[in-house]
């Protein structure tokens, strides 16, 4: 096995292992079922503060404290006898990304030999006690894109120090900093911006770390902590040498266009490294308009490939999802690639999670506890936008398709089937149309039945509106038809095979929807439901309704019972 | 100068501050590095629906538009909306005041009452075991920062000994019941009050017992003891009464410091009040929402300001006609 693969996986054993996930009860000994919900309420405490919140769980206030990351946050939370961790990959990526249209990092061996002083393991080990997953690759290791054979640095000072002498960066014996052979000149010097120990202590390590690793080649890299908004504004300006900082990734590799196309080299564009190859604009666009899975793949390679090659970035790690739940209280709960168990994002634990009885035994029913961290603050589909509203939301809708918790697959859901083809926008030009087959059955939450006229309706809706939430989705959809009740064909501007998910919105009840002039305005949630006595206008078809909502205290939610996927 | 003039005067001093704050209000947000449509767009936004989102909070406008619509809505109260939540940000300011005006007042009450007590029961027993431990603890409480006690309580009332709420301003959810409500609530006022208390009752103290040692020392306290008037008489009915003046305006100065306290005691307690709101504001550069709470704090620091000079004026004559100059 050849190292690149060993090194992670040894890792993701120890982390495994360190978290005792390998035969805990709870999560790993059930399977997940696609019927539910199992308990009859979710109260979420609001609680800002971190300390309030771990002791909330300890004290079982809470059946979760998820989204571990400090080190002796897990440690506590491994030590106590009730609880359950869980910890699956993520898309998380943090990287060192290098300024690229300045010399001399616009010099490939210089950024190789940079890569090669970067000591993961130390970091890791260092840094975060082994709680995360080093990374070499551009697409994370839990993405089913993830390709598992492109070439990689590892940390070597020799292999640093041949890299550069071959390029012809001789170390100058005297200052024992490398010569430019371009200028003959020292190499000036390179800045590593990082926030500042206030504010990321982690992060500004490590940019000394890796500077400190560079320095023992003669490669003149210095940190310089700073406050966020200013390095972002630097960043923003192009006016940095290098920089760390972490992004969110998805499942879907369509964020290599974005942050390495060379259009994205603009204002406002995420191509920060200022990478320009016209080899790897070709493949992107593939991978951006690929029109079906298949291509979408080889093209995903491709970039992947010359990523390695030309290394814009270095990434460094992954953080995983390290999630705790009292495994005296609740069970059900479904670790899923990628989000973790407790994420929004996981319809699975939502649907499966049950309380335990004093011996364990899983019951139905009853009331279980979740701390929200933030506020939820605005309740409107159309304009919330943050992880916590969506913590509220994702419980009280559902989406067309789903997705596996532990392969990623699209999962039929609300859709029982969906169809992807060609149509021509104008003659001689390819589009994508995709033709959703909607599940018959499905009800809002006010028992309207959900159809394909709501799903007309929210496309043509958001449309409409310029609802900005929306807008990547939406500003290439052409027009939407109705075939019939049930069935609904989107037709897109251009061929993509990533259009499948543009149409997977949060849809808007048209019954409620179709009289709202004022979307920004709009508070659903505070208004009477116009036929429901105690209902608001919040629906949704998910397997919770909104009961109550008292800003700054809690969250109430009730289960659904129109909720289309109850257990007979 | 009449006590009328020296009020008008006061009043119009106030109206220039406030314009002064609010101008700098709205510029301090603008000179401040970072974008604030980072804070409040997706990363994954294209470029267009950022420009977009821009575009519909006016953050395309000119800076002298963008300040004259900021000061015209002023006028109006109107805040305008919150970047994060598009909500109006008076909206949110209104459900998150009460909040913040229950934990003030319970706070300020009893601090200031307790600190003021034991700072004349020192006064009145100068080199006590009481003195010694009112001027310890008063020294030792105020050095020590707010956060560090606010911690430490929450640690020890809400794990090591579980029998205090740590978070909210009621229980989720409520009990049913208006007795019952009500004792839920002030039951979750009990952290938060006391840490403030123990944190503020310290300035309190010293400030009574310095002003009162130096009171008990006058001819007149001497003339009233040899009257035959009982100690607690001499103390709250002629030492206290000729402290009060510089007391008063202390309490008026001291309403700013506690509205602006209200942040760290709110965030650590995850309390939904004025205090957390600006704070979360400042840090997602939510311009908007945290103008408003700064224009809201302003409003508590002139308006404090006002009624400290004004109470000054009514109990201390010589203030208003030194303000005029003799006459």
């Amino acid at each position: 096995m050849p190292k690149k693969v060993r090194l992670p996986i040894a890792v993701v054993l120890a982390l495994v292992l360190a978290l005792g996930i390998a035969g805990a009860p709870g999560a790993a000994k059930m399977a997940f079922e696609t019927t539910g919900p199992h308990v009859d309420e979710i109260i979420m405490p609001i609680i800002k503060e971190q300390q309030a919140r771990r002791i909330a769980y300890e004290r079982g206030e809470s059946v979760v404290w998820s989204g571990l990351t400090q080190p002796e946050d897990i440690d506590r939370a491994k030590a106590m006898p009730n609880s359950d961790m869980t910890m699956t990959l993520g898309f998380h990526m943090f990287y060192l990304c290098f300024n690229m249209r300045k010399e001399p990092l616009a010099s490939q061996p210089i950024r190789q030999a940079i890569a090669h002083c970067v000591d993961r393991d130390n970091i890791i080990r260092t840094l975060f006690k082994g709680y995360m997953l080093p990374m070499t690759s551009f697409v994370p290791q839990v993405s089913p894109f993830y390709k598992a054979d492109v070439p990689v640095y590892p940390f070597s000072y020799a292999k640093a120090a041949e890299v550069l002498d071959k390029a012809g960066y001789k170390l100058d014996p005297v200052t024992k900093v490398r010569i430019d052979p371009k200028t003959g000149k020292p190499l000036a010097q390179m800045k590593i911006f990082t926030p500042t120990y206030e504010v990321a202590a982690t992060s500004a390590e490590l940019g000394k770390m890796i500077a400190d690793s560079c320095q023992k080649v003669g490669l003149p890299v210095v940190p310089e902590p700073m406050d966020f908004p200013v390095m972002l504004d630097k960043i923003d300006i192009r006016d940095f040498d290098m920089y760390v900082l972490a992004w969110s990734l998805s499942r879907n590799p369509d964020f290599l266009y974005d942050f390495f196309h060379s259009s994205q080299d603009v204002e406002a564009g995420y191509n920060n490294p200022g990478m320009r190859n016209p080899e790897y604009d070709k493949q992107s666009e593939l991978l951006r308009y690929a029109s079906n899975l298949k291509e979408a793949k080889a093209a995903s390679d491709a970039c992947q490939m010359i990523l390695a090659r030309e290394m814009p970035y270095v990434p460094l790690y992954s953080r995983p999802y390290i999630d705790a739940f009292r495994k005296d209280l609740v069970t059900g709960y479904v670790p899923m690639k990628g989000f973790g168990a407790a994420s929004y994002n996981n319809l699975w634990t939502t649907l499966n999670i049950r309380r335990v009885d004093r011996s364990g035994r899983p019951i139905e029913g009853g009331t279980i506890r979740w701390a929200l961290s933030e506020e939820p603050k605005n309740l409107n589909p159309c304009v919330a936008s943050s992880a916590y509203e969506q913590e509220v939301l994702s419980r009280l809708n559902d989406s067309l398709m789903a997705m596996h918790p532990d392969t990623l697959d699209d999962m039929p859901w609300m859709a029982r089937k969906w169809d992807v083809g060609v149509w021509e926008p104008q003659p001689g030009k390819k589009g994508t149309t995709v033709t959703w087959y909607i599940e018959k059955g499905i009800k809002w939450s006010d028992g309207m039945p959900f159809t394909a006229e709501d799903v007309e309706f929210t496309i043509n809706y958001l449309k409409a509106n310029k609802v900005p939430r929306y807008l990547p989705a939406t500003q290439d959809i052409v027009k939407v038809e109705l075939l019939d009740k049930y069935t609904v064909k989107v037709y897109f501007a251009n061929v993509s095979y990533w259009h499948i998910y543009s149409a997977d919105l949060s849809f808007l009840p048209k019954h409620i929807w179709k009289d709202v002039k004022d979307w920004k305005g709009f508070e659903p949630w505070k208004e009477p439901h116009p036929k429901i006595k105690g209902y608001s206008k919040l629906v949704g078809t998910g397997p919770f309704i909104l009961k109550e909502y008292v800003p700054g205290e809690y969250v109430r939610l009730v289960k659904n019972p129109n909720y289309w996927r109850l257990k007979k | 100068m009449g006590f009328r003039s020296y009020v008008i005067k006061r009043l119009v001093y106030a109206l220039i501050v406030l314009y002064v704050i609010l101008t700098l209000n709205f510029v301090l947000f603008r000179v401040m590095p970072g974008d604030p449509t980072k804070m409040i767009i997706d990363p994954n936004f294209t470029p267009e629906a950022k420009a977009e989102l821009r575009s519909q909070y006016g953050l395309d406008d000119p800076p002298l538009k963008q300040y004259v619509t900021y000061m015209g809505n002023l006028l109006k109260f109107d805040m305008g909306l919150s970047f994060s939540t598009r909500r109006p940000v008076w909206s949110e300011l209104k459900e998150r005041l009460p909040n913040t005006i229950k934990l003030f007042l319970c706070t300020f009450i009893l601090t200031s009452l307790t600190g003021m007590r034991l700072g004349v029961k020192a006064a009145a027993n100068p080199g006590s075991f009481t003195d010694r431990v009112v001027i310890t603890a008063g020294l030792f409480t105020h050095a020590v920062p707010t956060f560090f006690i606010q911690l430490l309580m929450l640690l020890l009332f809400g794990y090591y000994w579980p029998i205090l709420p740590i978070h909210g301003t009621m229980s989720a959810p409520p009990p049913a019941g208006g007795w019952n409500i009500f004792l839920d609530r002030l039951w979750h006022l009990v952290l938060p009050v006391t840490s403030n208390m123990i944190v503020g009752f310290g300035s309190w103290a010293l400030y009574a017992r310095n002003t009162m040692t130096e009171a008990l020392g006058q001819d007149y306290i001497i003339t009233a003891r040899a009257k035959g008037i009982s100690e607690k008489d001499v103390l709250y009915h002629h030492a206290l009464r000729s402290v009060l003046p510089p007391i008063v305006t202390l309490l008026f100065m001291s309403l700013p410091g506690m509205v602006s306290g209200a942040v760290i005691t709110e965030s650590i307690f995850s309390w939904h009040g004025v205090g957390r709101y600006l704070l979360d504001a400042t840090l997602q550069m939510d311009y908007p929402a945290a103008q408003g709470a700064f224009y809201l704090i302003a409003l508590a620091v002139v308006i404090s300001n006002l009624l400290a000079d004004i109470a000054y004026g009514l109990v201390d004559p010589r203030i208003r006609v030194g303000a005029g100059g003799a006459k």
